[in-house]
């Protein structure tokens, strides 16, 4: 659905995007994480054809872009980030524009402009002004504009910025459920919502793509980093053990609850040692020290710190946008 | 040309639902009452009724100074908005990411104000009727009048559409949009402070003040159309490249 190559965006000496490349296949929910600043709005507005990239090509349902721009447009419902809205107008005038600037054959307008209402939610406020609406609202009647044409593909600059928890809960639900009949490629810089409905992600940190994959694949990055090891013993002295090895960054221990003599151990290896080999020793250490080990298990990462960890590691140097 | 229709009928939908072509059509009718008044009641006081022109030629003519001023309030305050609070609002990113094309958009915007100035201008047509009861009209000079006035219309709106397309603020696009216009306005008044020679007759070709005159009187010379379509036209298809231009800024 959409194929991005090589796209880069330089503002001047100031370089947005570099060289992403990615692909959206038809029906997937793919979410498009990143810090603020990172290049999401822009690399989305490239995908929309609001921007020209510099360099690289986009392609929307088999269509150029920049070649076939409006075939490639009449493909794609985009909601931009700050839901721009004409505040004079009625939300079904609005729809009524916005399907009529979209092809929507004259008539069969009027039942797409109600699809859209009754799909986004927002059937009880078509007779008001734009002007009026809450921010929530405001945030709906721009995701009826995505869809009013029935696109396959939706594009959607963080859709929850700047809700309440519940309207948040509300949007994830209709996106998951849109997802059904569409490709959805959203950004945000919220995690929850990348694992509440996506199932793929694709990272960005400054200006350039990190991580790419489904939400276990990214989680998966950062296993074997981390260890945890139940064991009794003391544990000042098993740490002091294990710190002396080589490959062992650092060990953490925590008392497990209901338990006087057993703790949990977390051991980190230095990311260029073999994890498994320095498991091995670190096992041997412990018995060696006298402990009694009784669990081993690879810590599961949490999305966060894969996601901090993506992002701090390829952040840039020169603070770009 | 893809959106045209839709984008003309929604700028006519805002012009209308919100109070400035309202405000405007009011102090537009008010100042253009008063002028005509005032002259009405100028012939009236004259001793000779049987001078060759009358109040109507008067209005769109001879006197059509006045006219012109008030038409360099109204016009640059109707496209002041078109493109300046678009992007100011940042719905011309919805607007460029749905399928259509900078023509269509530039065209649609910019009929839509021309037809909210004609749509200002009609209620003038009664002063014709009215005076109508005290002697003849000649239709045809009428007719070229509006012509007329139609042509500095076109001229005036296409630029100042092309100036709310260099800025995201309305005030500057007002400010160069007047700065414009009365710039070509002045150009015009060079015909009486130039001695006669060259630069006397570029300006008499491009004063505005002289294209009323002379429709006023029924004469429509082919010139003048073709110098208000070119700088219509200019203006519009700069615009349009100004629109294409954002997507590479």
């Amino acid at each position: 659905m959409i194929e991005a190559r090589h796209v880069s965006k330089d503002y001047g000496s100031v370089v947005a995007v570099r060289d992403v490349s990615f692909d959206v296949a038809k029906g997937e929910i793919v979410g498009f994480l990143g810090p603020n600043g990172a290049g999401k709005t822009t690399t989305l507005r490239m995908l929309a054809g609001f921007l020209g990239a510099t360099s690289g090509s986009v392609k929307i349902h088999g269509h150029d872009i920049a070649t076939e721009s409006l075939e490639a447009r009449a493909k794609l419902g985009y909601m931009p980030e700050a839901a721009p809205l004409y505040p004079e107008l009625r939300v079904r005038e609005y729809l009524a524009f916005r399907a009529a600037l979209k092809r929507v054959p004259g008539r069969e307008r009027k039942a797409a402009v109600e699809r859209s209402l009754e799909q986004a939610a927002v059937k009880d406020v078509a007779e008001t002004p734009i002007g009026q609406l809450s921010k929530g609202y405001r945030q709906r009647v721009a995701l009826a504009d995505a869809l009013v044409s029935n696109p396959p593909l939706l594009i959607l600059d963080e859709p929850t910025a700047g809700l309440d928890p519940n309207q948040i809960v509300e949007v994830r639900k209709l996106v998951r459920e849109l997802g059904q009949s569409h490709t959805i490629l959203l950004s945000t810089h919220i995690l929850p919502e990348v694992e509440a409905v996506c199932e793929r992600a694709l990272v960005i940190a400054g200006g350039g793509l990190v991580a790419e994959g489904t939400i276990a694949e990214l989680k998966a990055r950062k296993r074997g980093r981390e260890t945890r090891v139940t064991v009794r013993g003391d544990a000042e002295k098993l740490c002091a053990a294990l710190r002396e090895l080589a490959g062992v960054k650092d060990v953490r221990a925590s008392a497990l609850a209901g338990a006087t003599d057993v703790v949990e151990l977390v051991l980190e290896t230095l990311p260029d040692a073999d994890a498994d080999t320095t498991l091995e020793r670190c096992v041997a250490a412990l018995v060696a020290a006298g402990a009694g080990v009784r669990q081993v298990s690879p810590a599961r990462a949490s999305l966060e710190a894969v996601f901090a960890e993506l992002t701090q590691v390829e952040a840039p140097k020169e603070g770009d946008a | 040309m893809s959106g045209f229709a839709a984008v003309y009928r929604r700028e006519m939908l805002s012009l209308w639902v919100t109070p400035l072509a309202w405000v405007l059509l009011v102090v537009f009718l008010l100042l253009q009452g008063t002028i005509f008044y005032s002259i009405v009641v100028h012939f009236t006081s004259l001793a000779d009724l049987a001078v060759e022109t009358g109040p109507i030629e008067a209005y769109f003519g001879q006197e059509s100074v006045f006219l012109l001023m008030t038409l360099l309030l109204v016009c640059p305050a109707l496209t002041m908005r078109t493109f300046a609070e678009e992007r100011r609002s940042g719905t011309i990113e919805t607007l460029l990411t749905a399928p259509v094309t900078p023509a269509g958009i530039v065209l649609g915007k910019y009929l839509a104000v021309l037809t909210t100035y004609a749509a200002m201008w009609a209620p003038t047509v009664l002063y014709v009727v009215v005076l109508r009861k005290t002697g003849s009209i000649d239709w045809h000079t009428v007719g070229s009048s509006y012509l007329g006035l139609l042509g500095v219309g076109a001229a005036y709106l296409a630029l100042g559409t092309l100036m709310s397309s260099m800025s995201k603020s309305q005030l500057i696009a007002l400010l160069l949009a007047i700065f414009a216009e009365f710039g070509l306005f002045v150009l015009g008044v060079g015909e009486y402070v130039f001695e006669p020679g060259l630069v006397h007759d570029v300006c008499a070709h491009l004063s505005i003040g002289s294209q009323m005159e002379e429709m006023s009187r029924g004469i429509v010379d082919l010139r003048r159309i073709v110098f208000d379509g070119s700088i219509a036209i200019t203006s519009l298809f700069v615009t349009s490249r100004v629109v294409d231009s954002w997507r590479w800024g």
